[in-house]
Order: structure tokens, then C-alpha cells, then sequence
């Protein structure tokens, strides 16, 4: 009887000592979310529930088609609105998790006649997931290093700027969700190495499939985990676990990413998913030998390995050249090597260079969307190496392909941004590990005793070899004395709340302004907003025809087709570079040239955006050297950069500039009648304040457009294409016009055909021009 | 018509303006229930397990928070 | 609808006869025709004489067969301001559309009753020339007659009409005719024959804004948790003159006179007690509105995004929320009454060509009345799902076409109700937490792992 109370007692306190350690899990994962939930809605909060930027319109809009109409409608959407004439066939070129995802929430939610409108369902879904990435990480690092780690890991994650910069409320992205179903894929991708249980491999594989669903990123993923497999195998930790959990997650992963219609068959005919094959060939092959080790004696086996092994690669590694001469597997793509020649694009690829996101990420910027764990994470780095397993050779093969990678874009800072989370999770857990031990061991030997006999220790130290570093480190820490250790603390503390202080900070100044709406705010405080961009997009919306066409440049062609609704030639899925060059050379051309490109496309407006009013400096005139390199690319007899440049090779807009410059279509768009504002007192008519100069080109009329609308700040300046019966043609009397075009008519009419045909095709008129003079 | 002038004006039974104090309060007392719950269910074993128990603390943690969350839709705006 | 229907059908089969009494005359006949709006406003003050020797019970007004326009609102008053009944009926022998007006009083024979007829007439006014350019004014011509087109004899007639400004490009000039300011005074003319018409035209300039709601829908939504939420969808239109060329923002900006035909922004005017105002469109919220607060109503100066030239269209959701105690009323008989506007102002001499309102009600209501303040077209009832709504809610839906200031007016639903239903969500909120709770306790108690479990291993 008493021996069965103290059984009961006994097994009651482990329970409440467990449930005390899951219950504060369980608040800090709680606290984490909202906290990162919180965190990422200052744009919600200062302007509205609103989708921001440029692809998250094109997500919402096709999330919002595939509600309306049904996800089998969405997958066969021909969207004739978009790339005019060509039209996109939307549900095979895209990843639809994304869709999908909002898609079925709204769903449920629906069904719960919980009646929330599909932008919001839009608008929140990243913070949303910022939550589930922060559990995932949680889960991640706990299984790579220990709970605690996991729990400074997940609040690391969950307010971090480099992740928040594609997750803020509205900023409705790929991203969003695929960093959670990274995280969630390594994390089950680790418990089957670890485990050797099909049953995570599966789950692994399926975690895959969603992240193939939602990002074309998952090949980061198809590569690091052979990599992982390669560099565990060249390490001699070759085991049946590893070769039970890779094999199952290949074969099934291979399988569930072909069915995504944007993937089809690119997993067995890619370059970029070679590896991933290879891997599972090879580890057949060490299979096999390690089998044929166990039969054989040393030599025998020695030379087999050798020839062998000599004859598979050879025999391997001819067969993909082959394969990818014959055209079976296409060769790397484009953006692939931009990603090892950081030169590559600039060259080739003028498209993904324009593209800010696409440029080598600076140092500044490691600092500012990481600050303090840019620091700290080499330190976790540290600890992971020196107390190497199967699992953490994954995390330092994680950390360095992505540090790689984020030095090379700024854009892929966001795939290394959760691996820095887990390292400096796993650096700070280490270092309040030995600076607050040594507390408790001072105050008595036995609770450290007690602690670790507990079976609720076995939830912190799944690792198994931490608990050696621990002591190791305990005894040769044991001289610290306790100010020295308070101090650490302080300063880790400090250091911490500098870091949560600079989150904040960067968030709210940096990654969560719309970039639809502007705001600026006046000498006495007061917040002025800048709505132009839907202003013009409303204006089109609502007084353009139904099917008109409007010519921008590419990247407001997501926003006309979202909040216009109207008929785009050029958008931000840059598919189709002539069309986009052919854009360009419209733009960059003259007003007759850009006419015939215009009437050959079927334009019936022209849209820009000008900042020269407010002084706004992400405007088309700022960005014209791209369109002039891309259009370039394709029409090098019509336009050549050098053109646009000054004698001394700059690119001005004042009176100096280039005739060239101020001539083309794009520049007389941006400035029509700006030659006659006077901004204030102090500065000159056609004052330009983005590019501090008066315009060079001030007084010009437009022959073949004319202004339809121009917002209230000048942002958005929208033209309408004339027909050809209503040029503004020199004067004449009508009593000449009519007897001289009744004797013209036919003579003209033969002189064109016959010019056109005989000249056109020979392109020999500036030679016959030339032997004149 | 219907002359309005002799009807009694139809008021809320309850005063719009402690939407928000019954909000704070009963999702508080909610929960405080539902965090019992769930430490409970952690922190018990199949032996010490209690079901009447654990149907109460339920009981009580989902009528508290039922009726916070309706307090909070409508005090948000949400009148339902 | 059916039942309405058999209704408008008797009545017109008992008036079929009507007759044209020849001894009633209007004796003195004042007109004013303001066309310093969109619309046209007619007010006649007329002053009836029996010259026979019976009672006359009523008299008789008539629609004019060729005029421009469309009179979307009639209406009589006695000299003591009641409002008079006004009845479709058919006269034989004439292919005229006539109303009959029951006076309240008879006419006594040599007596003399004084009566006040509004007549409000949309797109009256057609701009004139049809297109201008932006720095142009606006010009518009009014068609109409100079005699009030009656079936009686007429003994005496004057007519004002009031423009909006001066500038006055033409007018027909019947004599005696006088103008001074901004008013052309008409007459007085005497002994007009019944059925006498004169084109009467005026082509003027009027900046006046020309500014149709084609189409709104109004839901209003009642929470008997205190709340009666309304919603707007508008689309707005400007009809005046088209614009005619480009759109330059920077004469724009540079024209800062106030009368110009372009419209910038307009009032709207809510309840005092409003609250939780928005107005977006499909692209957000629209941050250009202001909300001043009167003493007894809200004003509300919206602005749409872009100014609105002739020809350009734009739409709106404006929506608020006022108290239920308000417009909601309890009878002893414990039933329910809604007392709400049919629709509400949307701009200063609006004219709305088609509205459509929409009435949730409660979950689980019965019993429901409606009375409307004139004639609507009722609409087939609708069930809707609102936030946690399982068994759904009632729509009344009912439409009308062409709505003025004068159509805003009451419509009253009675229904019933019960009082307990309003613990309906709070307790399946309760119930879905409830069955989440069960969910975990016999979550903890299932085991699914196949193998043996650790702890009893050690064990």
C-alpha cells in the first residue's frame, strides 16, 4: 500500500515535470507564432488588408479564378488576357500549392460559413505559415541538436527580417508557404535518416511533393538531400537507414513531382534533377558492394571497387552526356548558371538581371535582414562539426550550399535565413547551456543529478552525444566565477533583445510598405497616401473597353491584369523574351516607330509610371536602360544602348542628354506637359525630382497618342493610341486635299507596293543612298 | 403603416458598450479552463485519468470560450 | 406579386370610364421649372374653380406624350400640405396616361381650392453640344412646354424658370417673357385651351453635376445583438457632356474655378448615429473620404478615385452600421418591426435608374410582412449565410427603377421572432470547441504505434 502511493507519487511528479517542459514548449511555440503573426502585419495595420507588389497580384488573381470556377477550370485556364496575342495557359505554368492552399482554407471556412472574403484568406496566409515554419524549425533543430535550441531556433525564425521580407501579411507569395514545407520536408527528411522508418521517408516524400507543389525551389531540396546522401556515403557512414529512407523518398518524391503539370517530366529530363539519380544509383552500388564486402575477401573486393567503380562512373556520367546531347535531358538552364557565374545574366540574360532581387546580395544586407545570428550562427556551426552525426552533416551541407546561394542573389537570403535560425539557435542554446548550468550546479550537485535521471531528459537530449559536451564543457568551465557568468548573460540577453528591437525595426521600415500604396508624411507629421497606382489601374478598369490592350512595361503587367482587369501584352511571368524586347523596342523607339510596333500589336493604351512629380525613383525612365539592353538583345540593328548615352556616357534627361534619349516614346510619355509644371517656387518649370534636372525635351506635342489620364501625383501616366484617322495632318485647304489626292491616289499606291517589295527584303537602301552621295 | 411612435424601441439585452470587458473576461475564464484541459491531458496517465473530469473542465473551458468568441466577433464588428 | 397584380388590375378596370369634367378650370396657374440641377423640378401651384353645379370629387393630371425625359416622381398637396393619393386611370376616348387625384374636401359648386403639383422629371436636360473638351462649359438644353399641358381650361398661367447661372445661350421668347439674373419669367398668359402645347426651349450653361447612379444595392442586415449593419454597391456614372479629347492633369490641376462640369467629389449624407463607416471598391479601400459630424446627420464627402468627366463611370461599397434601436421596434404583441428607408441619399438631386434592396433577417424568423412606400417590384426570396449561420437567413429582395430624393422614404417589415434564438451561435461555437475537447481526450487515449512502446520496453 505505502510502496504503491510512492509509485504514484513518484510517476506523478515525472508527469508533471514532462508536462511542465511541454507546456512551456508549448507557450514559446504559442508565444513564437503570434508573435511572428503580429509582427508581420504593420502594413495591415497602416494601410489596409491589401495584396502587395507585383506576383502576389497574379496569385491572388488566379486564386480567385480557381475559386470562382473550380480547381480542374483553374488547371485548364487559358488566360487570353495576358502576353496579347499569344495568351498563357495559366494551370501549366504555375506551381498551384499556393492556389491551393488558400484555396481549400477558404474552403473550410466557407463551409464553417465562416464568410471570409478570398483576399483576406490571401492576405494572412503568409503569417499565417510564418507560424508553421517557426514549429517546423522548432521540430528541425530539436531532432538535430536539443528542445532548446529548437525553441530559440523557432523564435529566431518567427521574427527574423530575412523571412519576414516574403512573409508580411499581403506580401501573398510562393515563399510563404514553401519555407514552411522546407523546413517541415528537412525535418522528416532528418527523423528517416535517423529512424530508417519508411513511414517518415513517406511522409518526407509527401512534405516534398507540396514544397514541388508550391515552389520552384523544391530542386534546392532535390539536390541537398543526394548531396547529404553523397557526403555520407564519401564519410563512410554508409547504413541500412539511409538507404531505406533515401530510397523511398526518391522513388515516391520522383513520382509525386511529376504530377504537378508545371514539373511533368522535368524530373527525369532536367539536368538540375540529375544528381538526385545519381545518388540513387550509386547508393544501389554501394549497397551491392558493401553486400559483395561480406562474401569476398580484402583484394578481390579492393579490385572489384576500384574497376568497378571506374566502369559505372564512366559508364554513368556517358550516359547523361549522351542523353543530354540526343536532347533526352535538357542541358542546365539559364537561371541555373547564373547561379555559379554571377556575370552569367548581365551577359545572356538581361531579363533576370533587370530584376533587383536577381542582383549579388551585399554585406550590408546580411547584416540587415540577419543582424545578430549572422554572427552567431558560425559559432553553431562550430558545434555542429565538432559534434558530428548522420543528421548534422545535413544542417553544415545545408548552411553552406545556402550561405553560397545567398551571396550570389539576394533573393535566395530566404533560403538561408532558416538554417542561420537553427545554427545560432543551436550557438545560443549552447552558450546559456554553460553560463546557466554552472548556476544550478553551484547550488547543489544533487538537482543536476535528479535532472538527469529523469526520463523527461530524454525530450532535451535525443542527440545522445550532447550531454558529454555538456559535462566536458561544465569541467572546463568550472573556474568561471559568477559575476563573469552573470555578465555573459546580461550581454547574451542584451544581445537578444538588440536583435528583437532591430527585427521590429527593419519590418516595419523596410519589408512592409505595399508598394500600391505610397505614403509620405509632411514636415508636421501628418501621413499623406499616395494611392495613384489603383487610381490609374481603377481608372482603366472602369472607363477603358472591355478588351482594350495596354502596353506597359513588365512589371506593372500583373497589376493591370489584378486591379484593371484588362488585356496586358508583357507581364511578370517573363516567359516570352521577343515579345518583351519587342515591348521594349516600342518603348525605346520613336513616336512613329513605337506606331508601328503599336499598331502591329493591336495597342489601344500605353501605361508609365512617372516619378518625376513626387520623386518616386522606381519609375520607367529609371529602369529605360533595361528595356534598351533587352530590346537590344533582339533587334540590334534598331536599337543599340550606346545610343542613349551622352558623349561622355551618361545617362542624362536634361538638355544634354542624348537626341535619341529625348525622342523616344518612354521619355515623351513620361514627360508630355511636364515641361510646363512648376513644382514650387524655388525650382524651374520641368523640374525632374527624381533625377534632380529640368527636362531637355520640354515643349513637344504627341502625333500618334494622346493622354487619356494621369493620376493625381503624376505616378501613372496612361495613353490612348490613336486610330490612323486621327492624326493631327498639316493643315490644307480641303479644296487642295481633294484634287490632289484624287490625281495621287493611284501613283502613290503603285510606288509603295513596289517600294515595299523590291526595297524592303534587300535592306539595300542605305547602300543605294550611300553610291548617291 | 404601422405607427412607430407607440412601439417600444428594440434594444440589445446586452449593452454594446461591455462587448468588450465581457470579451476580456470570459475568454480569460475560457482560457484558463482550456490551458487546464490540455496541461491535464499532458500531465495525467491512462491510470490517473479521470473522465469525469476531463468532460467537465471541457464543459466549462468550451461554454466560456463559445461565449468569449461571440463577444469578440461582435465587438470587432462582426455582428452575427 | 400575384396578389398586387389583381389588385393594379382592378383598379384600373373600375376607373376605365373616367370622364373629363369640363367645369372645373384652373383658375390661376403659377409654374416654376428649376433647372439648376440634373433634374428637372416642376412645381405648379394651382388653383381649381368649380364653374359647374355639382361637388367635384377629384380632378385629373395628365402625362405630356412628347417630352423629353421621364417624370420619375408626382406628387400633390393641398393648401393645408397633405399629401394627395394619386391613381393610374384611363380616360376614353384619349390614348393620354392620366392620374386622378382625390381631393380631400369636395369642390363645392363657385368654390375655389388651391393644390400644389411636383413633378420631377429625369434626363430632361440633354447636353447640348453632346461632347466638349475639358476647358469647355457644360451646355444644356431643356425642351418643355410653355403652358401646363392639362385637360382643363386654363384661365390664367405664369411660369418661372430658374437657371443655374447667367450665361443663357438662347431661349424661345413667347411673349410677355422677362429675364433678369438667372430666372426667364413666362407669361402671364391667359385662357389656354385644354391640351395647348408651345415648345418652350432653354439652352444654358449648367455645371451642375450630371451625375447618375446606375445601379445600387442596398442590404441591410439586422443582428438582434443591437445592430443593424447597411450596404451600399453603387455604380455612378456621369452623364453630362461627353469629353471630348484628352484628359490633361496639368490643365487640371491649373483649373481651380469651382464650377466646372467635372465632378470631384459629393456629399453623402448617413444617420447621426452611424458608425463603422467604409467605402472601397474592388481594388480597397478608398482613402480619399472625409466624415463631418452634424448635429443631426453625418456628412460624408466622398471622393472617387479619379474625377469623374462626361461619359466616365466608377463604382463604390459604402457601408455602415447604426444601432438597432433606431429603426427596430418591439409591438405588445411581441413581433418585430423594422421601420428603414428603402433607399437613402447617395448625392444631392440624385437619380438612381435601378435599386434593388435586400433585407437579411434573423435566423429563424416567420411571419413576415412587408409594406412598402409605393410601388416596388418584389423579388424571389433568397436564403443567405452569414458568419456562423448553419440553417441560413431570409432575403426579402425587392427592386425599382428610377428613384429620386422623394423616394426616400420607409418601408416597414413586421416579423416574428424568438428571443432565445440568440444563444444560437454562442452555443454552436460552444458545441464545435466542445467536440474539439472530446477529439483530445480520446485522441490521448488511442495508441497507434505499431511497435512495442518505449517506455514499457525499458519497463
Amino acid at each position: 500500500m505505502v510502496q504503491a502511493g510512492s509509485k504514484k507519487s513518484s510517476v506523478s511528479k515525472i508527469n508533471t515535470k514532462a508536462g511542465i517542459s511541454s507546456l512551456i514548449i508549448f507557450v514559446v511555440l504559442l508565444l513564437a507564432w503570434i508573435a511572428g503573426f503580429s509582427s508581420r502585419l504593420f502594413a495591415v495595420i497602416r494601410f489596409e488588408s491589401i495584396i502587395h507588389e507585383f506576383d502576389p497580384w497574379f496569385n491572388y488573381r488566379a486564386t480567385a479564378y480557381m475559386v470562382k470556377h473550380g480547381f480542374y477550370n483553374f488547371l485548364n485556364w487559358f488566360d487570353e488576357r495576358a502576353w496579347y496575342p499569344l495568351g498563357r495557359i495559366v494551370g501549366g505554368t504555375v506551381y498551384p500549392g499556393l492556389m491551393l492552399t488558400s484555396g481549400s482554407i477558404h474552403y473550410i471556412l466557407h463551409l464553417l460559413h465562416i464568410n471570409v472574403h478570398i483576399r483576406d484568406v490571401c492576405v494572412f496566409l503568409a503569417p499565417v505559415f510564418s507560424g508553421l515554419t517557426a514549429i517546423s524549425t522548432y521540430f528541425l533543430t530539436k531532432e538535430l541538436w536539443s528542445a532548446g535550441a529548437g525553441l530559440f531556433a523557432a523564435c529566431f525564425i518567427a521574427i527574423v527580417p530575412g523571412y519576414i521580407s516574403r512573409s508580411v501579411a499581403g506580401s501573398y507569395d510562393n515563399e510563404g508557404i514553401a519555407i514552411f514545407a522546407l523546413q517541415f520536408t528537412y525535418f522528416l527528411w532528418i527523423k528517416s535518416v535517423k529512424t530508417g522508418s519508411v513511414f517518415w521517408a513517406v511522409a518526407a516524400s509527401l512534405s516534398y511533393f507540396y514544397m514541388v507543389s508550391a515552389w520552384g525551389g523544391y530542386v534546392f531540396i532535390i539536390n541537398l538531400i543526394p548531396l547529404h546522401v553523397f557526403v555520407l556515403l564519401l564519410m563512410g557512414r554508409y547504413s541500412n537507414r539511409l538507404f531505406t529512407s533515401y530510397t523511398t523518398f526518391y522513388i515516391l518524391g520522383l513520382i509525386f513531382s511529376m504530377q504537378i503539370p508545371f514539373v511533368g517530366f522535368q524530373p527525369i529530363r532536367t539536368s538540375e534533377h540529375m544528381a538526385a539519380g545519381g545518388v540513387f544509383a550509386l547508393l544501389f552500388a554501394v549497397g551491392v558492394l558493401k553486400y559483395m564486402q561480406s562474401m569476398m575477401s580484402k583484394s578481390e573486393f579492393k579490385s572489384l571497387v576500384v574497376f568497378g567503380g571506374l566502369i559505372s562512373a564512366a559508364v554513368v556520367f556517358l550516359g547523361v552526356v549522351l542523353l543530354t546531347y540526343a536532347g533526352y535531358v535538357a542541358p542546365w538552364s539559364g537561371r541555373f548558371y547564373s547561379l555559379w557565374d554571377t556575370g552569367y545574366a548581365k551577359i545572356h540574360i538581361p531579363i533576370i538581371a533587370s530584376v533587383s532581387e536577381h542582383q549579388p546580395t551585399t554585406w550590408f544586407s546580411f547584416f540587415f535582414d540577419l543582424h545578430i545570428l549572422v554572427a552567431t550562427f558560425p559559432a553553431g556551426l562550430w558545434y555542429t562539426i565538432k559534434n558530428i552525426n548522420d543528421e548534422r552533416v545535413f544542417v553544415v551541407l545545408y548552411a553552406l550550399s545556402a550561405v553560397y546561394f545567398a551571396g550570389v542573389m539576394v533573393r535566395l537570403m530566404l533560403t538561408l535565413t532558416p538554417v542561420v535560425c537553427i545554427l545560432s539557435g543551436i550557438a545560443f542554446s549552447g552558450l546559456l547551456e554553460l553560463f546557466l548550468r554552472e548556476d544550478d550546479s553551484s547550488r547543489g550537485e544533487d538537482s543536476e543529478e535528479e535532472e538527469q535521471s529523469t526520463p523527461s531528459k530524454r525530450l532535451y537530449d535525443k542527440a545522445g552525444k550532447v550531454p558529454k559536451m555538456k559535462h566536458e564543457q561544465s569541467r572546463d568551465t568550472d573556474n568561471i566565477g559568477p559575476n563573469l557568468r552573470s555578465i555573459v548573460t546580461v550581454v547574451i540577453l542584451l544581445l537578444l533583445m538588440l536583435f528583437a528591437v532591430h527585427c521590429t525595426w527593419v519590418t516595419s521600415n523596410a519589408y512592409s510598405s505595399p508598394s500600391i500604396v505610397l505614403a509620405s508624411y509632411g514636415s508636421d507629421g501628418t501621413r499623406q497616401i499616395l494611392d495613384d497606382f489603383r487610381e490609374a489601374y481603377f481608372w482603366l478598369s472602369q472607363n477603358t473597353a472591355d478588351d482594350a490592350r495596354i502596353m506597359s512595361w513588365w512589371d506593372y503587367g500583373y497589376q493591370i491584369a489584378g486591379m484593371a482587369n484588362r488585356t496586358t501584352l508583357v507581364d511578370n511571368n517573363t516567359w516570352n523574351n521577343s515579345h518583351i524586347a519587342l515591348v521594349g523596342k516600342a518603348m525605346s523607339s520613336n513616336e512613329s516607330a513605337a506606331y508601328e510596333i503599336m499598331t502591329a500589336l493591336d495597342v489601344d493604351y500605353v501605361l508609365v509610371i512617372f516619378g518625376g512629380v513626387i520623386g518616386y525613383s522606381g519609375d520607367d525612365i529609371n529602369k529605360f536602360l533595361w528595356m534598351v539592353r533587352i530590346a537590344e538583345g533582339e533587334h540590334p540593328k534598331d536599337i543599340r544602348e550606346s545610343d542613349y548615352f551622352t558623349e561622355h556616357g551618361e545617362f542624362r534627361v536634361d538638355a544634354e542628354g542624348s537626341p535619341t534619349l529625348l525622342n523616344c516614346l518612354m521619355y515623351k510619355l513620361s514627360y508630355y506637359r511636364f515641361g510646363e509644371l512648376k513644382l514650387d517656387y524655388r525650382s524651374p518649370a520641368g523640374f525632374d525630382r527624381t533625377r534632380n534636372a529640368v527636362i531637355g525635351h520640354k515643349d513637344f506635342q504627341l502625333t500618334y497618342l494622346e493622354e487619356a489620364y494621369t493620376t493625381e501625383h503624376w505616378l501613372v501616366r496612361v495613353y490612348r493610341v490613336k486610330k490612323p484617322d486621327e492624326f493631327n495632318r498639316p493643315r490644307i485647304p480641303i479644296a487642295n486635299r481633294i484634287v490632289k489626292s484624287s490625281n495621287y491616289i493611284t501613283k502613290k499606291n503603285i510606288k509603295r507596293k513596289k517600294g515595299t517589295i523590291k526595297n524592303k527584303p534587300l535592306v539595300v537602301k542605305g547602300k543605294r543612298l550611300s553610291s548617291k552621295q | 403603416m404601422v405607427d412607430t411612435a407607440r412601439l417600444s424601441r428594440y434594444v440589445s439585452p446586452v449593452n454594446p458598450a461591455v462587448f468588450p470587458h465581457l470579451t476580456l473576461v470570459l475568454l480569460g475564464i475560457g482560457v484558463f479552463f482550456t490551458a487546464w484541459f490540455f496541461v491535464y491531458e499532458v500531465t495525467s496517465t491512462k491510470k490517473t485519468r479521470s473522465l469525469k473530469k476531463e468532460l467537465l473542465v471541457a464543459l466549462v473551458a468550451s461554454i466560456f470560450s463559445g461565449f468569449g468568441v461571440l463577444f469578440l466577433l461582435l465587438s470587432v464588428g462582426i455582428y452575427v | 406579386m400575384l396578389k398586387l397584380n389583381l389588385f393594379l388590375l382592378f383598379l384600373v378596370g373600375v376607373n376605365a370610364g373616367e370622364q373629363i369634367n369640363s367645369y372645373l378650370i384652373y383658375k390661376n396657374v403659377d409654374r416654376s421649372i428649376d433647372l439648376t440641377s440634373q433634374l428637372v423640378k416642376i412645381t405648379s401651384t394651382i388653383t381649381l374653380e368649380n364653374a359647374g353645379k355639382d361637388p367635384i370629387k377629384n380632378f385629373l393630371v395628365v402625362d405630356e406624350p412628347k417630352s423629353d425625359g421621364k417624370v420619375v416622381y408626382r406628387g400633390v398637396k393641398d393648401s393645408a400640405k397633405q399629401d394627395l393619393n394619386l391613381l393610374p386611370v384611363q380616360v376614353d376616348g384619349s390614348d393620354n396616361k392620366f392620374h386622378k387625384v382625390v381631393l380631400r374636401q369636395n369642390l363645392e359648386p363657385g368654390r375655389t381650392a388651391t393644390v400644389v403639383l411636383e413633378e420631377i422629371i429625369a434626363k430632361g436636360l440633354a447636353p447640348y453640344p453632346s461632347s466638349i473638351s475639358q476647358k469647355e462649359k457644360q451646355l444644356v438644353r431643356y425642351f418643355g412646354n410653355h403652358y401646363i399641358y392639362t385637360p382643363y381650361t386654363v384661365a390664367k398661367q405664369k411660369t418661372d424658370v430658374v437657371l443655374s447661372s447667367r450665361s443663357v445661350e438662347n431661349y424661345t421668347k413667347l411673349k410677355p417673357v422677362t429675364q433678369s439674373d438667372n430666372t426667364i419669367t413666362y407669361g402671364p398668359y391667359t385662357d389656354i385651351k385644354p391640351y395647348t402645347e408651345d415648345q418652350l426651349v432653354v439652352h444654358f450653361e449648367n455645371n451642375a453635376p450630371f451625375l447618375t447612379v446606375t445601379r445600387l444595392e442596398r442590404v441591410i442586415e439586422i443582428s438582434h445583438w443591437g445592430n443593424v449593419a447597411i450596404e451600399e454597391q453603387i455604380e455612378i456614372k456621369h452623364t453630362g457632356a461627353k469629353l471630348k479629347g484628352p484628359f490633361s492633369r496639368y490643365d487640371y490641376q491649373r483649373d481651380t474655378s469651382s464650377s466646372h462640369h467635372s465632378i470631384k467629389s459629393y456629399t453623402t449624407v448617413l444617420p447621426a448615429t452611424a458608425h463603422s463607416i467604409y467605402y472601397r471598391d474592388s481594388n480597397g479601400n478608398i482613402s480619399t473620404s472625409s466624415v463631418k459630424h452634424r448635429k443631426d446627420w453625418i456628412e460624408l464627402e466622398l471622393r472617387p478615385r479619379f474625377p469623374l468627366f462626361g461619359g466616365w463611370q466608377s463604382s463604390y461599397t459604402l457601408g455602415y452600421s447604426v444601432p438597432s434601436y433606431q429603426y427596430l421596434y418591439r409591438t405588445p404583441e411581441g413581433q418585430n418591426v423594422l421601420s428603414m428607408r428603402f433607399i437613402d441619399h447617395v448625392f444631392d438631386d440624385m437619380f438612381v435608374e435601378e435599386a434593388t434592396t435586400s433585407i437579411v433577417l434573423p435566423v429563424g424568423v416567420s411571419d413576415v410582412q412587408l409594406i412598402v412606400p409605393y410601388q416596388v417590384e418584389k423579388l424571389q426570396d433568397d436564403i443567405t449565410y452569414k458568419y456562423l449561420d448553419n440553417m441560413g437567413r431570409k432575403v426579402l429582395r425587392m427592386r425599382k427603377n428610377d428613384l429620386v430624393e422623394q423616394h426616400i422614404q420607409d418601408l416597414e417589415i413586421t416579423y416574428s421572432w424568438q428571443p432565445q434564438l440568440l444563444l444560437h451561435e454562442p452555443l454552436l461555437i460552444s458545441l464545435a470547441l466542445f467536440i474539439l475537447f472530446v477529439a483530445v481526450i480520446i485522441w490521448v487515449r488511442l495508441d497507434f504505434s505499431l511497435g512495442v512502446p518505449e517506455h514499457s520496453k525499458k519497463e
